[in-house]
């Protein structure tokens, strides 16, 4: 419940939080924080520095852009997500599925960038993500790069944004008639995640991201049938977790079960 | 001269019980100005963080505490070997092995359980006590824990208590009837292997702790808390520290539930005592919801093995056997009354008359239990109403008629079950068809079909519970014979002030069940005035002197402990005004006074009226002249309600344990997904019956609220633990509560039979009796019919517990046979 | 400029102004309640679920518990003391004790709190809007039946006097 000490800035401009990271060993951003407060205050983990975002305007961004991709700045927050009038309009499944994150009081503080980099693998932004072929632009002491969603994931809590980075925007691909579908079962009524998955369905192919099953999204592709899809998940090398929310066997089944909602869910928007 | 009260009053006015006021304590509340005891700050005042075990069995080699205490802002520390230097262990109300369990307020060379506090560091800040707490260093020597009751009592278990030499805390048999005769005469016997009660709680929101002062001149502690039950707290404490019970002063003003998880708090308490008198200044704990999941109370878990149920053709249930393993945790603290509370229901609604039941009770490395709502009835009424469903099921009969069949029906009350409980008043039948009602019963097959047309299966289940309320501490005895306690009691002062203010202190100590309202109906109605006339003090004070040992806020007993209280000490205010106003106006004598709109007026010339204002004014500073048979006129008025209890009969364990007993029939509908077990309640009804209602409205809220704690607990809350013994739901991510998003739509419905054994004719109702776990188990079960019959044998039924029914359907039934006799 | 273990924060709170010193590591409900002495705000779990510490900062309800008190710098924070203006109680309040919508009342001064922000945003929820607005406020007293009812009283303005 009480955080250990810790050193506190707020920069002003992304070069400014960039150089405090790199700069300070053991410093972590602090984007919402949503889970690294909850973090701290179990003393699971203790960054001896937290770079707080919260000035850095231009991270909030939610554009479309020219050629119809949906760019998201990492400080945009879940309730920014579910009202924005762009993310209605070019990838409308993504504001359904922030609408289904935790609650209000949660989703006018967390943010994508901020569920996205947390990685745990209960979180619902991941296999959106990864399903959704997005691009993520890290912003390092040596300027920009790009990693791709499937290349993002490393482990969990763990992804690509290493020490002195800062993830700085989300780039979701222009949909071009594509369906996106999500489908998850949860501890009570849009709770944490047992098991879950999206799915992005274009002429008659799917890509499926399984959440919750292995330390990062699985990606698996068949054809968006019932059955195919089942099939593919059967013949994927995870290993769920067992606890107190299900068996290892129990969410093997469930991932096969999200995963043909999800590509029908899909399939309905397409 | 002393005088007899009546029993009644004429009420000259329409009552204000009966109907739904506006609550007193709102005001303060909505505004954010209650005082719950976190709020509470002293000058100076140390903040307590508890050294805690990782280990769920261990041996203490070493504590080493020098590097916390060199920390600048430590004020000091604490540790077992200083606690069992200065305190004597909590008494034990077990018979031998059990009662040689020696319990103190931080372990004392071993630890029991995961999350047991070890030491404490007290600090300038919250944040410094808790950096602090991580220097100390313990060494610990691991044991193997023993973590399932039915296994703790076998040969070669660790053994917890090596003081006792054995983990079983009380066990005994229980028979009424004879079982044998019932076996003969039935057609049929069903056996059930294994049910199972799980592990839970109400978990309420505010957590346990204490501002404790310790005054040096007088000795004193006053300990600003939220301890629900300060009666007997006090004759926990006072003991351990050695003092006399006027040495400690339980305060609390608002309690942010409780639900019988803030009852044993001395442990933590007495610790607080010592460093408070040790650091010489005020000390503050509060209770995180980690600590209150890991190490404050559970619910008990029961395990029923080798259940027989003799049973005719017709369904009609002869009796049952019954093997029953309550699992106490680490250390019995209110246990092991547990196991005797459950007779206070032992044919549940049911007119079984054969009764045979092996009870044992047993230490585990887990939790401690605590009478967790619905305290060890709950328990008792999920089985017998298991047991109904399960021979229903398995017979093939209507769940509906069986229990129509086998309900104790309105005109036997009042009703002496096997064991000499007397079930005061209910119709049990009406209440079920009002719940079946509601939920469109007739209508039932059409929405099965429909259901099944959007691949879904639909189910209805029926809970039938009761909430016996005010119990006789006497059935303490019925475990152990050299026990002190028995009866009950409760108690209210009523006075008139100097400026004619009706003022009211309570001995109880409410967490949400508007005491102060509800008695200010009451007194009210007895003194012509309105509730907002009538001052009631929010809260518990030892110092008000107005508590006895048993008070509290407990046990559904509410609304008749704290009402004839209320009532027995308005009454005789009542009469202290008549005979003050007699005297004054001249009237023949007290009986030719009524007292009106705050006035007493003779009934022959109403407008000789002497306010309230004079009355309070002449006794108090004006008081010459007034003749010596009004000596005993103070108008301030204590009454000790006692109920008319016996202490039960040793060797039959024969008695009437409780005295009033409210009724709760619930029905539920649900659909669920035979692809994921996911499922959802689509449809539900609560019906009660708590006799007469003083405020329906907080009546209704009573049963919206022991509801949703039981659909949590049905669905979604458990406190099970891994091999290590450590809780694997120790947050609220992992212990679901519902929110209000999970809560089906709920429908209610009422009958009023009035108790006849309590003056107002209520009962208390605020626990419930855990219904929604009965109807839950009983919904799935009859959804699940298609597929291959599964038997609900456990409490808790989560999605994937359902989908493992729905998988194999066969292990479920393995252990349930029915046999022809 | 370099990371500080603590630093001078200006508050509003409730309108008024508060300029203090505080650790880093401070949570906002500490803040609120321990250093400013409003007491209203309740702390009920220790992993940011049950929302007895909701208050509203910059117009948005938010879990007081799972911000620091440095990252509310500059910031305008709403708590239930805020509620009652000038010894009228808002309608929310009344609404929830016509409609026993509390019992213990720890869980309130959240609640009317997520209330309050969905009924500046929302004039005419329906009631699954009503239930999601309080989605992060734990009640284990009512069961929530009558904070919905009152919520949605208070939002048609059927409140008494």
């Amino acid at each position: 419940m009480l955080l250990s000490e810790v050193g506190y800035a707020r920069p002003a401009s992304v070069d400014e939080a960039v150089r405090l990271l790199a700069e300070n060993d053991g410093a972590r951003p602090l984007a919402g924080g949503q889970t690294i407060v909850n973090v701290m205050k179990a003393r699971a983990a203790s960054p001896d520095v937290l770079v707080d975002l919260a000035d850095l305007e231009d991270l909030r961004a939610i554009a479309k852009t020219g050629d119809g991709a949906l760019e998201l700045g990492a400080m945009a927050t879940y309730s920014q997500v579910v009202t924005s009038p762009d993310v209605k309009d070019v990838r409308p499944m993504l504001a359904e599925v922030a609408a289904q994150i935790a609650d209000v009081q949660v989703r006018n503080r967390g943010t994508v960038g901020g569920n996205i980099c947390s990685n745990d693998p209960t979180n619902h932004l991941p296999p959106v993500m990864v399903a959704a072929g997005a691009t993520m632009t890290i912003a390092g002491r040596d300027g920009e790069r790009e990693v791709s969603a499937e290349e993002f994931f490393l482990g969990v809590y763990m992804t690509a944004v290493g020490p002195g980075e800062l993830l700085t925007k989300v780039t979701l691909p222009a949909r071009d008639g594509a369906g996106d579908g999500f489908a998850a079962i949860t501890i009570g009524a849009d709770g944490t995640c047992i098991v879950n998955a999206a799915a992005t369905v274009s002429g008659g192919e799917a890509r499926v991201a399984l959440g919750c099953v292995s330390a990062t999204p699985v990606l698996l592709t068949a054809a968006a049938e019932d059955e195919a899809v089942r099939e593919a998940v059967g013949a994927a090398a995870i290993e769920p977790p067992s606890d107190v929310h299900g068996s290892a066997d129990y969410r093997r089944h469930l991932a096969a079960v999200v995963a043909a909602r999800a590509v029908a869910d899909a399939k309905e928007g397409s | 001269m002393t005088t007899v009260a009546p029993d009644q009053v004429e009420a000259p006015q329409k009552g204000f019980a009966g109907t739904s006021i506006p609550r007193k304590e709102d005001k303060r509340l909505v505004q954010g100005e209650g005082v719950f005891f976190d709020d509470v700050k002293r000058h100076g005042m140390g903040y307590v963080h508890f050294v805690r075990s990782p280990y769920a069995h261990a041996g203490i080699v070493s504590i080493d505490v020098s590097a916390a205490e060199a920390v600048e802002g430590v004020y000091g520390t604490l540790i077992g070997e200083e606690v069992a230097a200065q305190t004597d262990p909590f008494f034990e109300m077990s018979t031998p092995p059990g009662n040689e369990i020696r319990d103190y307020a931080l372990a004392v060379g071993k630890v029991r359980f995961a999350g047991e506090p070890v030491a404490a560091v007290v600090a300038e800040t919250r944040e410094l006590a808790r950096d602090a707490a991580e220097l100390v260093e313990v060494e610990y020597e691991p044991l193997e824990p023993v973590l399932d009751a039915v296994a703790a009592v076998e040969p070669g278990a660790p053994i917890l208590h090596e003081e006792a030499g054995s983990n079983v805390v009380w066990s005994g048999t229980f028979e009424w009837g004879d079982f044998d005769e019932a076996l003969a005469e039935a057609d049929h016997v069903v056996k059930i292997d294994r049910l199972y009660f799980h592990r839970f709680s109400s978990t309420p929101l505010e957590c346990a702790g204490a501002l404790v002062e310790y005054d040096r001149g007088t000795a004193q502690w006053t300990l600003h808390c939220n301890h629900q039950m300060p009666g007997i707290g006090i004759v926990w404490m006072a003991p351990a520290l050695r003092v006399g019970t006027d040495k400690l002063r339980i305060v609390t003003q608002d309690i942010g539930g409780g639900f019988g998880n803030k009852i044993t708090l001395h442990p933590y308490f007495v610790a607080l005592c010592l460093l408070a008198r040790k650091l010489n200044r005020p000390v503050q704990w509060t209770e995180w919801r980690t600590d209150q999941h890991t190490a404050n109370t559970h619910g008990n878990e029961r395990t029923f093995l080798d259940v027989e149920v003799p049973v005719r053709s017709d369904g009609t249930m002869l009796g049952f056997k019954v093997k029953a393993f309550d699992d106490a945790g680490a250390f019995p603290r209110y246990e092991p009354l547990g196991c005797i509370i459950w007779a206070q229901v032992t044919p549940g609604c049911y007119r079984w008359r054969h009764v045979r039941v092996d009870f044992t009770q047993a230490c585990t490395n887990k939790s401690p239990t605590a009478p967790n709502r619905g305290y060890s009835r709950m328990q008792q009424l999920w089985f017998t109403e298991r047991v109904i469903d399960v021979v229903a099921h398995e017979l093939g009969l209507d769940p509906v008629e069986v229990r129509k069949r086998n309900y104790i029906k309105a005109e036997e009350m009042p009703y002496e079950t096997p064991n000499g409980c007397v079930y005061d008043s209910g119709d049990y039948a009406r209440c079920l068809d009002i719940a079946l009602d509601l939920v469109g019963y007739d209508s039932l097959e059409e929405r099965r079909k429909e259901a099944e047309s959007r691949g879904k299966l639909l189910g209805l289940g029926i809970g039938s519970t009761l909430d016996s309320g005010t119990n006789n501490f006497g059935q303490s005895q019925l475990l152990n014979p050299e026990l002190q306690f028995s009866g009950n009691n409760e108690v209210a002062t009523v006075r008139l002030d100097i400026f004619g203010e009706i003022v009211v202190t309570l001995g109880t100590t409410p967490q949400g069940q508007s005491h102060e309202t509800v008695t200010s109906q009451v007194v009210a109605d007895i003194l012509g005035v309105t509730p907002d006339d009538v001052h009631v003090r929010a809260g518990h004070d030892s110092y008000w002197n107005s508590h006895a040992g048993f008070s509290g806020t407990y046990a559904s007993q509410f609304a008749v402990t704290g009402l004839e209280a209320v009532k027995g000490a308005t009454l005789e205010l009542h009469s202290q005004i008549r005979r003050l106003a007699a005297v004054i106006l001249g009237a023949d004598g007290p009986d030719d006074i009524v007292l009106e709109e705050g006035m007493a007026k003779r009934r022959d010339m109403p407008e000789a009226a002497l306010p309230f204002m004079a009355c309070g004014a002449i006794i108090n500073v004006n008081n010459a002249g007034l003749p010596p048979d009004l000596d005993d006129v103070t108008l301030n008025c204590r009454y000790v309600y006692r109920p008319p209890f016996q202490v039960p009969d040793h060797e039959r364990k024969f008695g009437n344990l409780t005295l009033t007993y409210a009724t709760q029939i619930h029905a539920c509908v649900v659909e669920v997904d035979r692809e994921t077990g996911v499922y959802e309640i689509v449809d539900y009804a609560a019906v009660d019956d708590c006799g007469t209602r003083i405020h329906p409205q907080i009546v209704e809220g009573q049963v919206h609220g022991a509801t949703a704690h039981a659909l949590g607990a049905a669905t979604f809350e458990t406190f099970p633990y891994d091999e290590d013994g450590m809780l694997l739901t120790s947050n609220f991510y992992d212990y679901h509560v519902p929110h209000a998003l999970d809560m089906p739509p709920l429908k209610t419905g009422f009958i009023e039979s009035p108790s006849p054994f309590s003056s107002l004719g209520t009962k208390g109702m605020g626990e419930g009796g855990g219904a929604g776990i009965h109807a839950v188990c009983a919904a799935l079960q009859d959804a699940l019919r298609p597929l291959g019959n599964p038997i609900v044998t456990e409490s808790h039924n989560p999605y994937h517990r359902v989908w493992e029914l729905i998988q194999d359907p066969a292990a479920s039934r393995a252990g349930v046979e029915v046999s022809g006799t | 400029m370099e990371p500080v273990t603590s630093k001078t924060i200006t508050v509003t709170v409730n309108g008024a102004s508060y300029e203090r010193e505080v650790d880093a590591r401070r949570l906002l409900v500490h803040f609120i309640r321990d250093e400013l002495d409003l007491t209203g705000t309740h702390i009920g779990c220790d992993t940011g679920n049950c929302g007895a510490c909701t208050v509203i900062v910059d117009g948005l309800a938010v879990k007081s518990c799972m911000l620091l008190a440095v990252q509310a710098d500059g910031a305008s924070v709403e708590t239930v003391e805020s509620l009652a203006a000038g010894g009228e109680l808002h309608p929310l309040q009344r609404s929830f004790s016509a409609h026993h919508a509390l019992q213990c009342g720890y869980c309130t001064p959240g609640m009317l709190m997520s209330a309050k922000h969905l009924l500046d945003n929302n004039s005419e929820p329906t009631e699954n809007e009503i239930r999601r607005a309080i989605q992060g406020n734990i009640c284990r007293c009512t069961g929530y039946v009558n904070i919905v009812e009152a919520i949605d009283a208070a939002a048609r303005g059927e409140v008494p006097a």
